[in-house]
């Protein structure tokens, strides 16, 4: 779905909720709510990754209604939490860029080896492309999967010994076993 | 005929008073056993007045309040024993059911609200938890007010607070509400907003800037609001349980 579309919850509309509560419980709650709107709205954009310093463009981090947005030190604490259950990952050394798992790499890596051995394409070469884009995926939930997510994911499965990477300048692809 | 101050006439005298003491007493003693006959009729009435009327008394809201009235007015606690004649009425039942279920509604929303939710809300989300059965639908606030109470038994844990204009907020965590606490949680319940400041305390309530402040900061630190620092002018401090898109969620 688009940006637009997307139905926020109530605390999205509620102004102290874009601002770090001091009050213990209260300041869990309201990072777990954050966690959650974060994953459940890449989700549902079908978004991989974030910017910080693009944050305060993006409707997820800015409301505008409300004139309330969450500072750097915020996302960052929300981010870092992400990353502490796999659902988060910097990839740049000053933590600006930021990939975000919906689903956490062994997840996707689980959902996309079914999908191949049901297929019945094990001991065959994919493209990445055809993997992610092709007409046979359209309805899996890893249509669409962002490439450099994908190949993390892919490099999951390799340490399983389920699949091997096959990356040329001209040419991406994988083969499962 | 001038009386005599003698000794005889003084011992009559006495003895005149005593008479008519004794028979004060004797009026007195008549006229309470008299009272005791007839709340013992009263109350047999009463008995069989609601026992005739059982199922109105449980399906009728107004019909339960004016019951209770009556009731209150002969020094009668309908709830107060578990045996006996009341709770065969199951009246007694009804109102176990609700404090029980008042509970269940405080707990399921502390996580949003901090432990404070209003009457209205509670009422609301009972009625839907209570299901379809026609004799579920009615509940009255009196009803709920007198459920809580109910509740009291255990301690401070739960309390019925008047926010004025008949409006109440339930608070259902230990850790009591000062008259300060009160008054701030008034004054924006009947405010047409979720949140306060300083300077509307200030303004509303007549109060120092010391005292404003040391109320907030307590409710802050019972997670009874939330705090809002991207106000321009000054901080806000926002109560979950009146913020309607909080009251409305089911989340």
């Amino acid at each position: 779905m688009s940006e637009e579309q997307y139905e926020w919850p109530w605390q999205y509309s509620f102004p102290p909720f874009f601002t770090l509560q001091p009050h213990a419980e209260t300041r869990a709650r309201q990072i777990s709510v954050w966690r959650n709107l974060v994953l459940d709205y890449f989700r549902g954009t079908k978004q991989y990754t974030l910017d910080i310093r693009e944050a305060s463009r993006q409707s997820l981090f800015c409301n505008t209604a409300i004139n309330r947005k969450l500072d750097t030190e915020f996302i960052l604490a929300i981010l870092s939490d992400l990353q502490r259950t796999q659902n988060a990952a910097p990839i740049d050394k000053q933590r600006h860029r930021w990939e975000i798992y919906w689903h956490t790499l062994e997840e996707w890596a689980n959902m996309i080896y079914n999908y191949v051995s049901s297929s019945g394409a094990t001991n065959s070469v994919l493209t990445l492309f055809e993997l992610t884009q092709g007409d046979d995926v359209q309805s899996e939930e890893f249509c669409g999967l962002d490439t450099d997510v994908l190949i993390k994911v892919l490099r999951v499965l390799e340490n399983e010994r389920k699949c091997e990477l096959m990356l040329f300048d001209d040419q991406q692809g994988v083969k499962f076993f | 005929m001038r009386r005599r101050a003698g000794v005889g006439a003084i011992q009559k005298q006495r003895l005149e008073q005593e008479k008519y003491k004794d028979k004060g007493n004797e009026i007195q003693e008549n006229q309470f056993e008299q009272m005791t006959k007839q709340l013992e009729v009263f109350r047999v009435n009463l008995e069989e007045f609601a026992a005739k009327h059982k199922n109105e008394i449980r399906k009728n809201a107004q019909f339960r309040k004016q019951f209770q009235d009556m009731c209150a007015s002969i020094g009668v606690d309908p709830l107060a024993s578990g045996k006996g004649f009341w709770s065969v009425l199951g009246i007694g039942d009804f109102y176990y059911e609700l404090a029980v279920q008042t509970v269940e509604v405080c707990l399921a929303t502390n996580y949003k609200n901090g432990g404070l939710i209003s009457l209205n809300e509670l009422r609301t989300r009972l009625i839907k938890a209570r299901g379809q059965g026609k004799q579920h639908q009615e509940i009255s606030q009196d009803d709920l007010i007198c459920a809580a109470r109910k509740l009291k038994i255990f301690g401070n844990g739960f309390s019925v607070v008047s926010v004025g204009k008949g409006q109440y907020m339930v608070q259902s965590v230990p850790g009591e509400l000062s008259m300060d606490h009160t008054a701030v949680i008034q004054q924006v319940a009947n405010s047409s907003q979720a949140y306060t400041s300083i300077s509307i305390l200030r303004d509303q309530l007549n109060w120092e800037r010391d005292r404003a402040q040391k109320a907030l900061g307590h409710l802050l630190k019972e997670g009874l609001v939330w705090i809002d620092l991207q106000n321009p002018t000054e901080k806000l401090y926002y109560f979950p349980s009146l913020f309607t898109a909080c009251i409305n969620s089911s989340n």
